[in-house]
């Protein structure tokens, strides 16, 4: 099926559901294709090819809603989930705020479909992943590869409604990934891993070697790391542990349905100071090329730039359409309804990128007696209160200008309280799977209990 | 038997080489309530075959959406292809698996019927009474949520060395959450339960009302209550956190592939790694008693899914096996071979994974401690490839004199897996299965369960400075 089929067969969908007794529907379809070439244990294994159809319909019966997904497109087979998901809703408690959006102006993002990828097969991603085992295998014996894969991938999205949204995108994706430790005799490291995400195929190969060569370094550095101490004091959080420890957490408290059920501690502060002064968020799904791009989201709305904390101050929220009607006054979708076809609308971020600080990377420690440099976060976040506690992974114990790295170091303190004890950010920033743009950031008053 | 057996079995004819063939359908409904609103329903179904080839030692996979013949034929000749491009690009060709002994036959576990026939108008209704419940049960509870959810799975695995094997189950599970709160200051409680079988068993070990009630009152009494001091100390953990901690800290690591990888537990076997207290165990089937979540009649390569001792007081006695690394470490494979959806490979991934109990009663345990915390309920747990974990604790209560005392909040624990079984010196008369709502990532999902008796033992703690 081409764009058009596939949007046609959204549009089928939706006049099912309505003869089925609904009042509004939503189909949404994605179809995709992919090879991967799987690595196990240093060497390749399992190359697999794969492709799937699937959709999501979304009806409404008054203001009750009801959702089904499969993977069954055929035509003949769309009647019987059209009439499920309208029994469904028929079952289901009315909700004034349930509702479905109507079309805006959409505009398309360059750089999300390279037909290069299309064309490529199992012998690409298999010679690829040969080679990149080979990199990492002449770099240094002692790292093992425990998993990871190369992918080659291709998908169209259509979306129709019986509110008038009909949209559709075309995408590609080159994706690669690892993940091991180092092991030196019968000293065991600590886990690490890397990747890579490209739309093109141009820059993927030498980007991915970029990728192995930081996963060979990473999992180098935690071989011979011994105790640190207990303090209370400096921690530098590198890009990775920015991207996967503080920003779902704090991403999480900003959507609103977080902040409609009561467990945002950012409720109602908007305008307000919530960081340092020097952190500005913003979030940007339109991003030429970008890994988490596209026109629309899940609902067909246009995806946009937009500043989410500018200065320390908390600027907005992030809706879908269901969330903005249930905020009220005028407040719109922001166009974070999230998810694939196979769910419903959720909310959620695209590209995020951090604001650069003003200080070199090196010299974010150059006042401190005594700190810890946490790369990774491996803890738990309470999202409604923000309280952490966790081991710092890839972690370095500073003192008196002296770096060494430490195993058995638990980080513990409050995520939203450590937004406004941020101290400083370093010029330098990097991306973070495909989708983070994030300096390192120094925090204080962290306490820190070593074994 | 189903119709999907007999179109495997024939599409499988004619086959060269090995093939192993395996229908997979899904189909999952799930309910959310929170403050008062029903957040979503939903249903998903999802179903396909998957074909399997091992050719000149590589491994081919490929899958279709659909159970007709000539779709299995085409996938049959893709994974082929694919089997091919790896072997052309291993460093080591896989060997021809050896003869094993397959399964045959039907196997569907109990619970289909008895869940299936309850509407869904019943299990809204009761997803919105056990929320409303917890709102009510505490001034001080300002928001709560319950979420039900089910997943009936088919499958058929025919292989070209003898499997035909089919079964069909249902494993449903209920989560319910609270927040309190109380001058600003927020505290959550949780509770969720997961079985395979039917609507009773979910509720075998308590209705929704008592976990309902026990969400909220964990959320109110952590409000106020103090973190905990940093530092090494004696702790007792209940039957979910032991169930963590064999799951993620030891069971992992004796995963053969991650072994072959270079896991700590390499090159262990035969060796004392814990105390002679503690004997560890994976299983199949729901050892003990009925229900628990990760239960398999048979594996994805169609193994019979049985129970694998992996410490036995306190020596190394077995990896988790597929047949691929059962034939490279010279055993019989395990029946620990698992694959989310149709179209994922199957990978080793555990079962039911729990300790056996010891003598001590929980009481003979509490009064022998003079400084230390009870932990019960895991909010969640990550290991490493050195045997370290990390787990958050839901509610830590201190120990002092042999007497429980007050709750501390955002309490988490550490330490390095061997060394920490090494510390057990005291190990509970009772068994709960309690982790079954739990899912396990490796690169795709599984459905897994886990538990134990109470154990007493020593880690690190986390707090503050």
């Amino acid at each position: 099926m081409d764009e058009g089929e596939l949007l046609q067969r959204c549009e089928l969908l939706v006049e099912e559901a309505k003869r089925a007794g609904a009042d509004e529907a939503e189909a949404a379809m994605a179809l995709s294709r992919s090879t991967e070439t799987h690595i196990e244990n240093n060497d390749i294994h399992t190359v697999q090819s794969s492709e799937e159809a699937t959709f999501g319909l979304r009806v409404l019966v008054g203001s009750s809603l009801g959702f089904v997904t499969a993977n069954d497109t055929d035509p003949g087979l769309l009647r019987s989930r059209a009439a499920e998901a309208v029994a469904q809703a028929s079952v289901t408690p009315a909700d004034d705020f349930n509702g479905l959006p109507s079309p805006l102006p959409l505009t398309a993002v360059e750089g999300l479909y390279d037909d290069a990828i299309a064309q490529l097969d199992a012998t690409y991603t298999t010679e690829t992943t040969a080679k990149l085992i080979d990199r990492i295998r002449s770099r240094d014996q002692r790292v093992r590869i425990d998993s990871g894969s190369v992918r080659a991938s291709v998908a169209t999205v259509a979306l129709a409604s019986s509110t008038g949204i009909r949209c559709s995108e075309r995408s590609s994706s080159l994706d690669g990934y690892l993940f091991g430790m180092a092991v030196d005799g019968s000293e065991v490291a600590s886990f690490d891993y890397d990747g890579e995400s490209s739309r093109a195929l141009a820059p993927f190969e030498s980007s991915l070697e970029l990728a192995a060569d930081r996963f060979v370094d990473k999992c180098l550095a935690g071989l011979g790391a011994g105790s640190g101490e207990s303090f209370k004091g400096t921690v530098l959080l590198a890009p990775e542990a920015v991207a996967e420890f503080l920003l779902p957490t704090l991403v999480g408290a900003l959507c609103a349905d977080v902040v409609r059920k009561g467990r945002s501690p950012l409720a109602g502060k908007l305008d307000s100071t919530i960081a340092w002064p020097g952190f500005s968020l913003i979030d940007d799904g339109s991003l030429a090329g970008g890994v988490a791009s596209s026109a629309f989201d899940r609902e067909g709305l246009p995806v946009r730039r937009r500043v989410i904390i500018d200065g320390g101050t908390l600027k907005s929220y992030l809706y879908n359409h269901y969330e903005a009607r249930a905020a009220g006054g005028d407040i719109r979708s922001t166009g974070h309804a999230s998810g694939s076809v196979s769910s419903l609308p959720g909310i959620g971020p695209t590209h995020l990128e951090v604001a650069a600080g003003e200080t070199p990377a090196a010299q974010l420690l150059s006042s401190s007696e005594k700190a810890v440099i946490a790369n990774r976060f491996s803890g738990s976040t309470n999202p409604v209160t923000g309280d952490f506690s966790g081991v710092v992974k890839n972690g370095f114990f500073v003192c008196g200008g002296e770096k060494r790295p430490v195993k058995e170091i638990l980080m513990a303190g409050n995520l939203f309280s450590m937004l406004e004890g941020i101290s400083t950010a370093s010029i330098e920033r990097r991306t973070i799977g495909g989708a983070r743009l994030v300096p390192t950031l120094r925090l204080e008053e962290i306490s820190i209990t070593a074994g | 038997m189903p119709e999907s057996l007999d179109v495997l079995k024939q599409a499988l004819s004619g086959a060269d080489g090995f093939v192993e063939l395996r229908y997979h359908a899904k189909a999952s409904r799930s309910v959310e309530v929170e403050k008062g609103r029903v957040e979503r329903t939903q249903a998903r179904h999802r179903k396909g075959v998957a074909v399997r080839v091992l050719d000149r030692g590589g491994w081919g996979l490929a899958s279709t959406g659909t159970l007709e013949p000539r779709d299995i034929k085409k996938a049959i000749a893709q994974a082929q292809t694919a089997a091919r491009a790896s072997a052309a690009c291993k460093r080591s060709a896989v060997a021809d698996l050896p003869k094993v002994e397959l399964a045959q036959g039907c196997f569907d576990q109990p619970g289909l019927e008895e869940l299936s026939g309850r509407p869904l108008e019943e299990k809204i209704s009761v997803v919105a009474k056990l929320e409303e419940h917890m709102r009510s049960a505490s001034p001080a509870i300002q928001s709560a949520s319950c979420g039900y959810s089910e997943i009936f799975e088919e499958k058929s695995i025919v292989t070209s060395d003898g499997a035909a094997a089919t079964f069909r189950l249902v494993r449903p599970e209920l989560r319910l959450s609270a927040v309190a709160s109380k001058k600003g200051e927020l505290a959550t409680g949780a509770e969720s339960v997961g079985v395979t079988g039917g609507w009773e068993c979910l509720f075998r070990n308590g209705s929704g009302e008592y976990f309902a009630e026990k969400a909220a009152k964990t959320a109110t009494d952590l409000l106020g209550a103090a973190n905990p001091e940093g530092g090494r100390s004696t702790v007792i953990l209940a039957p979910s956190i032991v169930g963590l901690l064999v799951h993620e800290a030891i069971g992992h690591t004796v995963e053969a592939d991650f072994v072959q990888a270079g896991s700590v537990a390499a090159g262990k076997l035969g060796q004392r790694v814990a105390s002679e207290l503690v004997t560890l165990c994976d299983s199949g089937r729901s050892e003990y008693y009925a229900g628990a979540g990760g239960s398999i009649p048979v594996d994805d390569e169609g193994v019979v899914a049985g129970k694998t001792t992996i410490i036995r007081e306190g020596i190394l006695e077995s990896y988790l096996h597929n047949r691929e690394s059962a034939a490279h470490f010279g055993v019989a494979p395990t029946g620990n071979a698992r694959a989310w959806e149709y179209s994922d490979q199957p990978l080793i991934r555990m079962r039911n994974t729990y300790m056996e109990p010891g003598t001590s009663s929980l009481e003979e345990m509490i009064a022998g401690t003079e400084d230390g915390y009870l932990l019960e309920g895991p909010r969640n747990g990550q290991a490493d490839a050195t045997g370290e974990f990390m787990f958050a604790v839901q509610e830590a209560r201190r120990i002092r004199n042999g007497k429980l005392a007050e709750l501390v909040k955002g309490v988490t624990i550490s330490g390095i897996a061997f060394d920490v079984l090494s510390t057990v010196d005291a190990v509970s008369n009772s068994f709960l299965w309690d982790l079954g709502s739990g899912y396990c990532g490796k690169g795709q999902p599984a459905k897994v369960d886990a538990g134990g008796p109470y154990v007493r033992c020593r880690v690190l703690l986390g707090g503050e400075q």
